[in-house]
């Protein structure tokens, strides 16, 4: 049992409660993702690195690109989740990997390579 | 786990109108490919088209479905190819 002279806890009421958790409106990870993709005209967020993809949707629009000789920022998802929980929150898109072009979203994998085999990929990346 | 047949219905009863082709090209009951076609999809950019279909499974995509690979069209384009 404690002694029933304990000390009152320390500021007790009258003291403001221990500052609460960052709210909702401060997200480091959504700013730094909508920075970036404001700040290149194309980028690309896949699973691995453009040398390295590690997934077979990501490793497609990546060649896809390639093939245009169209130089593009990309970003890996895997190294954190929230990474790719925020750029869903941001793109309403549930999947990676996610191409934008001067600040839209132009699609995913299966989109990309339908524009690349149309001809319209070329002309988004102009 | 879903299978194609699943997948297909449930698009279809979603998206009003539609008709869906769908494979389980691992045959993991995970990854999907779709091939949609849909009056809803008329005037629709094709990245509408497809969060209309994402939609459909909301977080289960990236979750219990790993992959859904899709087709989207609209039957008017359908027939004048």
């Amino acid at each position: 049992m404690p002694s029933s002279q304990s000390e009152p806890l320390p500021m007790s009421a009258s003291q403001p409660a221990v500052a609460p958790a960052p709210s909702a409106e401060s997200n480091p990870i959504r700013d730094a993702i909508a920075e970036a993709i404001n700040e290149h005209k194309v980028i690309l967020f896949m699973k691995g690195t453009p040398e390295a993809p590690a997934c077979g949707f990501s490793a497609r629009t990546v060649a896809a690109l390639q093939a245009l000789d169209a130089p593009f920022a990309a970003v890996d998802v895997l190294p954190d989740p929230r990474i790719r929980q925020e750029l869903s929150a941001i793109s309403d898109w549930p999947t990676i990997p996610q191409l934008f072009v001067d600040g839209e979203l132009l699609g995913g994998c299966d989109i990309v390579i339908e524009m690349y085999e149309s001809g319209e990929l070329a002309q988004a990346l102009l | 786990m879903p299978s194609a047949e699943d997948i297909k219905q449930r698009i279809e009863a979603a998206i009003p109108g539609a008709r869906a082709d769908v494979e389980d090209y691992t045959g993991g009951g995970d990854h999907f490919r779709a091939s949609v076609t849909a009056p809803a999809f008329d005037g629709l950019s094709r990245i509408q088209q497809h969060r209309l279909v994402y939609a459909v499974f909301g977080a289960e995509i990236g979750g219990a479905i790993h992959a859904l690979a899709l087709k989207t069209d609209t039957p008017s384009k359908i027939q004048t190819n």
